[in-house]
């Protein structure tokens, strides 16, 4: 019973860190918090549904589908974001919401208000048992990929070339554009591996529900964006910690809480944040960035 | 090599920039000098498309480069060594290094550069594998301009390499600007220490509010009566 509570907590954690990943990727560079995140996840959903309608094999629409998420998300930065490059921080913010919404009403008259049910294959429903312990193989997976997505990022972020212009693009995104590299580049690529987690995410979440709706993306990522707060806006090691922290708490408060206080976890959740953010005010990794004029 | 017509530069109501002409020949410093507020970064800025020029020609090589982003600008063989160092602090020394060369380089040619530069600068040797803000102000400073100097470029534009450094290192740094000087480099000096800028340049050209004022041999400079009563004290 504990060793599946710990397996919940950590699949949970790690959604919510892809997520925060994703957010605190594009803010690192652009200084935007892009509330159309949500709806990259939606997006990716519904490509899942679609695969899986068309008949392909389920492997290959889950390739299908977070390459589609990934390309949405640099859709949206050439359709929505390059043209307001240097709108203030207010104007992102809005055009984020107007793309948001937007897309929210695509979804809903364009394919149903309704959620609607993937196939997704029986074995991922699944348990497998040591003894006396039995784990679920939809959080188990979710917890592997996880790992090997936040493992892939480090080593791109590390090892490859663009990947260490995005880190110091972080840190003074002009001087990266004195050493030759384009701005656009940068962006763009903050964007795919943006849209990449949320793929994933996206995945990792419906395989856990087997269902997809026009708000799927909303509660998510609304999570994630507190995970990405709390672990120190635009730093990435805090958005991992503060995904994994979140769904942690999230699952330990589910399983413990009485019943009479149960109605209350989120405002319990939301009162730690707040009690975080009072202690450490730049969250619990805080970014390293220059501030210039 | 590179010449600047008729520049100028507005912060929305303000004039940073009223008029600057000047312009450098292949394998010379040119020193920019003068007071606080004169001009001096703008300019660097516009040559490096950093900052908007309201009007006015930025032409290097023959090719007018107004307005181009920076990125294109660096690609042309323009690299500027920006004010206050502006190194990444997250990053490694070698990353820093890295990504100074990572267009202009193939990744062969790129380590080939890197040796060069570590024997340019050893003290960047010693701390090679050290994150950039942990070196001390003039060991930035240096890396600075190895970051700048390792994608090869044709023209550096320095941007007051003596700020806020001990005097034994300010000497260190110029005698580093003097070599690279000897290797060909042309070189456009921003400096607020004008006894120093004059040493090392062959010739100057000196800003006040905006405008230049005064420009001539380095020489020229250093004996006229505007310059000793107003920048080196005599």
């Amino acid at each position: 019973m504990i060793a599946q509570q710990i397996i919940n907590a950590v699949s949970l954690g790690g959604v919510y860190a892809l997520l925060a990943l994703g957010l605190a990727i594009v803010f690192s560079i652009v200084g935007l918090i892009n509330f159309a995140h949500g709806e990259l996840m939606t997006l990716s959903g519904y490509a899942l549904l679609a695969a899986l309608v068309f008949g392909l094999p389920f492997p290959l629409a889950v390739l299908v589908a977070v390459s589609c998420g990934a390309l949405a998300a640099v859709a949206m930065e050439r359709v929505a974001f390059r043209p307001m490059r240097d709108a203030s921080v207010t104007s992102l913010l809005l055009t984020s919401f107007a793309v948001s919404s937007l897309l929210k009403v695509v979804f809903q008259n364009g394919i149903s208000a309704r959620p609607q049910a993937v196939a997704m294959p029986g074995w991922m429903t699944g348990a497998f048992s040591f003894g006396d312990f039995t784990i679920g193989v939809g959080p188990s997976i979710s917890i592997v990929v996880s790992a090997l997505a936040l493992i892939a990022l480090e080593l791109f972020l590390r090892r490859t070339v663009t990947g260490t212009a995005m880190r110091a693009a972080a840190e003074d995104f002009n001087v990266v554009r004195l050493m030759g590299i384009p701005a656009s580049r940068i962006i763009a690529t903050a964007f795919l591996l943006s849209g990449l987690l949320a793929g994933l995410a996206a995945m990792l979440w419906v395989a856990q529900r087997a269902s997809v709706d026009p708000l799927m993306g909303f509660t998510p990522v609304l999570k994630a964006f507190i995970a990405a707060v709390v672990g120190g806006l635009g730093s990435l090691p805090g958005a991992v910690a503060g995904g994994f922290l979140l769904g942690i708490i999230e699952v330990l408060l589910q399983a413990t809480l009485p019943a009479a206080v149960a109605p209350y976890r989120d405002a319990i959740v939301l009162s730690g944040v707040i009690a975080v953010l009072l202690v450490r005010p730049q969250g619990l990794i805080p970014a390293v960035r220059v501030q210039r004029s | 090599m590179l010449s600047v017509e008729a520049l100028k530069i507005r912060y929305g109501e303000v004039e940073a920039v009223r008029r600057v002409d000047l312009a450098v020949d292949s394998g010379e410093i040119i020193a920019l000098v003068g007071a606080n507020g004169a001009g001096k970064s703008s300019t660097l800025g516009a040559i490096a498309g950093l900052v908007p020029a309201a009007s006015g020609k930025v032409v290097f090589d023959g090719v007018d480069i107004t307005g181009l982003a920076p990125e294109a600008i660096a690609r042309k063989g323009v690299s500027l060594v920006p004010e206050g160092r502006r190194i990444f602090a997250g990053l490694t020394v070698a990353d820093n290094l890295r990504l100074g060369g990572a267009v202009h380089l193939s990744a062969p040619e790129a380590r080939a550069r890197e040796e060069e530069m570590l024997d340019l600068f050893p003290i960047l040797r010693r701390y090679h594998r050290a994150k950039g803000g942990n070196l001390s102000g003039g060991e930035q400073q240096m890396l600075a301009i190895a970051r700048a100097l390792m994608g090869k470029p044709r023209m550096v534009l320095l941007d007051e390499p003596s700020l806020g450094l001990a005097p034994q290192l300010i000497d260190t740094v110029f005698d580093l600007i003097a070599e690279l000087r000897r290797t060909g480099l042309t070189i456009l000096l921003v400096e607020q220490n004008v006894a120093l800028a004059l040493e090392i340049a062959d010739r100057a050209i000196v800003l006040a509010n905006g405008e230049v004022v005064l420009s001539g041999t380095a020489k020229e400079l250093a004996s006229s009566d505007l310059v000793r009563q107003a920048y080196l004290g005599a």
